[in-house]
C-alpha cells in the first residue's frame, strides 16, 4: 500500500469515528438520567413552559427520529442555540465569542511546550547522564506531575506577590504593560488586524504585548504537561538516534559535529515527537476548562464547563461535536506529518 | 505458575523435608499478624457487615453488630487506644497521652510506628519470597528472576515503588495514621467532648469537638490561623494544619489517599480487565471483531476526556449512583468505560502477535475451546504489557479525580479529597493559611512522580526493549487536569 493510500484510509477511518462519537455524545444527552427540558427550566418550572421548550427541542418525536434529525443538524453544521446560560444566543454566535481566547491561549502553550521542552530534551538527549541531564529529566517529570489547576492556583498567587516579594523591584501587573493576573485576554486588535495596524503600529503592538502577557501565565500552565512530555521523548529519541548505526557512519565519513547533530540527529529525532505535539491538542481542550477557571478566561473550556454545570443539554452536544471534530482533524494532521515526514509509514501494513 | 509433573514433590511435601526456613518465616509472620490480629479481623468483620446489608432482611445483623464491637476491643500495636494523641495539659503535665509525651510526639510516634510496622510486613513477605526461591523453587532461575533482578538495578524505579509504598500505607491505615479520626472531627463534630486547658481560667475545661473546630479555623488573619505542626487554642496538634473549617488537614489529607487509591485502582482495574478481554476476542477472531472494537475505541479516544467526565457528572448529578460513597462508584464506572480503549490499544499489538504463535494453533488442534486458548495459552503473555499500562496510568487517574473534584464535580463532602481540599484554601494561598492549597498539591505532585516512575520501573523491568511511546505520555497525563 503506498503512504498515500495509507493516509486516505486513515481520513476514511476517521468518518465513521465522529458519527459514531457523536451518536455518544446523544446517547449520554438523551439516554441519560437527566431531562433536558427540567435542567433547562430548573426551579422555574412549569408545564407549559416545558411543553413549549418540549416541542422546540423536538423532544415529542421518537427517539430515532431526534436521533437522525441531531445528526443532520450538527452533520450540516446547523449548530442550536443555547437555552440556559445566553438563552436565545445561537452556538455560532457563541462560539465566535468564546473560541478566540481558547486559541489564543492553545497557540501560546503550544508554542511554550514546543520551543522550551523540545530544547531541553534535545539538550538533555545530547549530554546524557550528566548533572544537567539529571536535572533537566527531574524537573520535566516533577513539571508533568504537578495537576495544572494546583499549578495555576500557585502561580496566580506567586505573580500577584510578586511585588511584595521583591520590595517592588519587580511587580509582574506593572511589568512592561499593566495588566492584571487573573484576566481575560484583550483581542479586541485581532479583528482587522492589517487595518488597525496600519493605521496606529505603536498601539498596535502594544496591545499584543499586552495580550500576549495576559495570557503566559495561562499558557505556561496548560503547556505544562506536554512541554514535560516533549522533554522525555525528545531526550530519548535523541538518544536512539545517536546510538543509531547512519549515525556511527556519518561520524566514520568525516560528518562534522554540527552538521551531525542537525541534519542526521535532529530531523530523525523529530519523528517520535509528531504524535506527542498532536496529542497536544487532547490535554489543551481538557486542561483549557482548568487554567480558564482558575485564570477566569471565558474560553470554550469555561463557556463547556458552565454550560455542564447549568444543564444547557443543547449548547453541551454542540460544543461536544466541535471538540470531536478538532480533536479527529489533528487525528488526521498527525498522519498527514507522519505522511510527509516518515517514510517508512505504511509499508509494513 | 507451573505445571505439576508426577516425578516431583508437591510443595507441601518439599516444605516437610527441609521445614526450617519455612517454620521461622512462619513464626515471624506469626508475631507480625499477631501484633495487629484484631485490626485484620475487624476487616472481616466490615466485610460481613457489608454482605449482610446486602441480603435481603437482614439476617444476623444484630450478631454481626456485636461481632464487630467484640472484634473492636482487641488490642492491636499500632492503634489509637495503645498509643493515643489525644489528651490535654492538666496544668503540670500531660493527661492521657502516650506515657504523658506530648500529643506531637505521641503522634509521631505512631505515625512512625505504623511506618516500621508497614515496611517490617514487606519485608517479610520479601523475605518470604527470597526463601521460596531458595530453598523450595525446583528450577534454579525462571524469567521472573531478571525481572526482579532488572527492576533492582533501576533506582528510579525503585525511588517510585518507596513512593508508591508510603501513599498505600498512608491510605490503609488511615484511621490509625491521623491525629484524629474521621469519625471524631469530620463527620460527628458535635457528638464529641474534648478536654482542654483554658490558659485564661487555669483549669482544664471541656468543649464538643465541633465548637472547637469553629474556634481554630484556617482562614487567613494571623489569630485565625493554625498553621502545620502546631496547636490550637485546644491543644489539639495539627500535623497539617487546620482546614478553613476548623477540620484537622491531615485526617482529610490521609482520608483523601485512601479515596484516591480506591478510585485509580478499581478503575484501572476494571478497565484493564475489559481491555484484556476485547483485546483477547480482537487477537482469536481478528476480522470483524477487530474492526468493531477499533471502531469503538477509536470513538471514545476521540472524545474529550475531561469533558466526558464533566458531562456524565452532570448528567448522573441526582440519580442514587451519584450518591454511593460520595460519588466515588460513579466516577469508577465512568473511569472504566472511558480508558478501557486505551489500555486495549495497548495490548492489541502483543495479543495479535501471541494469536499468530505455533503453540495456539496446537493448543486448538487439540481441541481446546476459545476461552481456555485465550484464558491459558494468550491472556498471560499479553498479561505483563497490561501492567505497563495501567501503572502508567494511576497517576492521571489520580489527577483528573482530583480536578473533577476541585471543579466540585467529584467526590462530595463529607468524604475528604485532595482537589477539594485545593479548591477549599484556593483564597487563602497568599495568606498565613497557604498549607490547605500547598499541602494537597504538593503530595499529588509527589505521589504522581513516584508511580510514574514505578512504572517506568515496571516498564524497564518487564520489557527492557520497550520505547517510550505516545500512548504510556497519555497514559500518565490525566487528560489535562
Amino acid at each position: 500500500m503506498s503512504r498515500w493510500q495509507y493516509f486516505m484510509r486513515r481520513v476514511l477511518m476517521s468518518i465513521p469515528v465522529v458519527i459514531f462519537g457523536t451518536t455518544i455524545t446523544f446517547a449520554l444527552i438523551r439516554l441519560g438520567p437527566l431531562d433536558p427540558v427540567s435542567a433547562i427550566l430548573g426551579t422555574q418550572y412549569n408545564p407549559e413552559a416545558a411543553e413549549q421548550i418540549r416541542t422546540n427541542l423536538g423532544l415529542n418525536q421518537p427517539l430515532w427520529s431526534q436521533y437522525f434529525d441531531f445528526m443532520y443538524r450538527l452533520f450540516t453544521f446547523n449548530l442550536g442555540q443555547s437555552w440556559v446560560i445566553a438563552p436565545g444566543t445561537t452556538a455560532y454566535e457563541l462560539i465566535q465569542v468564546y473560541a478566540p481566547r481558547t486559541i489564543w491561549l492553545g497557540f501560546w502553550s503550544v508554542l511554550i511546550a514546543l520551543f522550551v521542552g523540545i530544547p531541553l530534551g534535545f539538550y538533555a538527549g545530547l549530554n546524557p547522564n550528566t548533572p544537567s541531564d539529571y536535572f533537566a529529566s527531574f524537573g520535566g517529570i516533577v513539571w508533568r506531575a504537578m495537576p495544572n489547576f494546583w499549578l495555576a492556583i500557585m502561580l496566580v498567587t506567586a505573580l500577584s506577590q510578586t511585588g511584595q516579594w521583591t520590595n517592588g523591584f519587580f511587580t509582574w501587573q506593572s511589568w512592561i504593560v499593566k495588566t492584571n493576573v487573573v484576566t481575560p485576554p484583550t483581542l479586541g486588535f485581532f479583528v482587522s488586524p492589517l487595518e488597525s495596524f496600519m493605521q496606529n503600529p505603536g498601539e498596535w503592538l502594544n496591545e499584543l504585548v499586552r495580550a500576549t502577557k495576559q495570557i503566559a501565565p495561562a499558557a505556561l500552565v496548560l503547556g505544562s504537561a506536554s512541554m514535560g512530555n516533549e522533554m522525555r521523548i525528545g531526550r530519548t529519541a535523541v538518544l536512539e538516534t545517536i546510538n543509531s548505526n547512519y549515525v556511527e557512519t556519518a561520524r566514520a565519513k568525516g560528518v562534522s559535529g554540527r552538521t551531525l547533530v542537525w541534519k542526521h540527529i535532529f530531523r530523525n529525532a523529530l519523528i517520535p515527537l509528531v504524535p506527542i505535539i498532536t496529542g497536544e491538542a487532547f490535554l489543551l481542550l481538557g486542561g483549557s476548562v482548568f487554567v480558564e477557571t482558575v485564570f477566569a478566561i471565558n474560553g470554550l473550556g469555561w463557556l463547556f464547563f458552565n454550560a455542564a454545570i447549568n444543564g444547557d443539554l443543547p449548547l453541551i452536544g454542540t460544543l461536544m461535536y466541535i471538540f470531536i471534530l478538532i480533536l479527529v482533524g489533528t487525528n488526521i494532521l498527525q498522519d498527514f506529518l507522519y505522511t510527509i515526514i516518515d517514510p517508512r509509514v505504511g509499508y509494513e501494513g | 505458575m507451573s505445571t505439576k509433573t508426577e516425578t516431583e514433590l508437591p510443595l507441601r511435601q518439599r516444605i516437610a523435608e527441609n521445614p526450617q526456613p519455612a517454620l521461622v518465616w512462619a513464626a515471624v509472620g506469626a508475631v507480625l499478624i499477631g501484633v495487629e490480629l484484631g485490626a485484620v479481623l475487624q476487616v472481616f468483620g466490615a466485610l460481613a457487615g457489608v454482605i449482610v446489608n446486602l441480603l435481603p432482611g437482614d439476617p444476623g445483623a444484630a450478631t454481626v453488630a456485636s461481632l464487630q464491637e467484640s472484634l473492636k476491643s482487641i488490642p492491636t500495636l499500632v492503634s489509637r487506644d495503645v498509643i493515643p494523641n489525644q489528651g490535654y495539659w492538666d496544668g503540670s503535665q500531660y493527661v492521657g497521652t502516650f506515657l504523658g509525651l506530648s500529643p506531637a510526639a505521641a503522634w509521631a510516634v505512631r505515625f512512625v510506628l505504623v511506618y516500621a510496622y508497614a515496611f517490617a510486613v514487606l519485608a517479610w513477605l520479601w523475605d518470604g519470597y527470597n526463601r521460596f526461591r531458595r530453598h523450595y523453587r525446583r528450577v534454579d532461575w525462571t524469567p521472573r528472576d531478571d525481572v526482579i533482578d532488572r527492576f533492582r538495578g533501576h533506582s528510579w524505579g525503585e525511588f517510585g515503588l518507596i513512593i508508591t509504598i508510603m501513599f498505600v500505607v498512608m491510605a490503609v491505615f488511615a484511621p490509625a495514621v491521623g491525629p484524629t479520626t474521621m469519625e471524631k472531627n469530620i463527620l460527628q463534630p458535635y457528638d464529641y467532648e474534648i478536654s482542654y486547658f483554658d490558659e485564661e481560667t487555669e483549669s482544664v475545661e471541656t468543649a464538643l469537638v465541633g465548637e472547637a473546630n469553629i474556634g481554630s479555623g484556617s482562614q487567613g488573619a494571623g489569630d485565625e490561623n493554625v498553621g502545620p505542626m502546631s496547636y490550637d487554642d485546644f491543644g489539639r496538634f495539627h500535623p497539617f494544619g487546620t482546614a478553613t473549617n476548623g477540620k484537622d488537614l491531615f485526617t482529610q489529607v490521609v482520608f483523601g489517599a485512601r479515596i484516591s487509591l480506591t478510585i485509580a485502582t478499581l478503575s484501572i482495574g476494571i478497565a484493564g480487565l475489559i481491555g484484556l478481554a476485547l483485546a483477547m476476542i480482537t487477537a482469536y477472531y481478528k476480522g470483524l471483531a477487530d474492526m468493531v472494537v477499533v471502531l469503538a475505541s477509536d470513538s471514545i479516544q476521540s472524545l474529550p476526556l475531561i469533558m466526558v467526565l464533566i458531562l456524565m457528572l452532570v448528567i448522573f448529578q441526582n440519580t442514587w449512583v451519584r450518591e454511593l460513597y460520595d460519588g466515588a462508584v460513579l466516577i469508577i464506572l465512568i473511569f472504566s468505560l472511558v480508558y478501557w480503549p486505551f489500555i486495549w490499544r495497548a495490548i492489541r499489538g502483543p495479543a495479535f502477535q501471541v494469536s499468530e504463535q505455533d503453540w495456539i494453533d496446537a493448543a486448538k488442534s487439540f481441541g481446546q475451546t476459545p476461552g481456555q486458548v485465550m484464558r491459558k495459552h494468550m491472556a498471560p503473555y499479553v498479561f505483563s504489557y497490561m501492567l505497563i499500562y495501567a501503572s502508567l496510568s494511576l497517576g492521571g487517574i489520580i489527577i483528573s479525580v482530583a480536578g473533577l473534584s476541585y471543579l466540585n464535580l467529584g467526590i462530595t463532602a463529607p468524604t475528604p479529597e485532595w482537589g477539594r481540599l485545593i479548591a477549599d484554601g484556593q483564597q487563602y494561598v497568599a495568606s498565613p493559611s497557604w498549607h490547605i492549597s500547598f499541602i494537597p498539591g504538593v503530595l499529588i505532585t509527589l505521589v504522581v512522580t513516584g508511580l510514574n516512575a514505578f512504572g517506568d520501573g515496571i516498564r524497564d523491568a518487564i520489557d527492557p526493549q520497550a520505547d517510550t511511546g505516545e500512548n504510556e505520555t497519555a497514559a500518565a497525563g490525566g487528560g489535562g487536569a
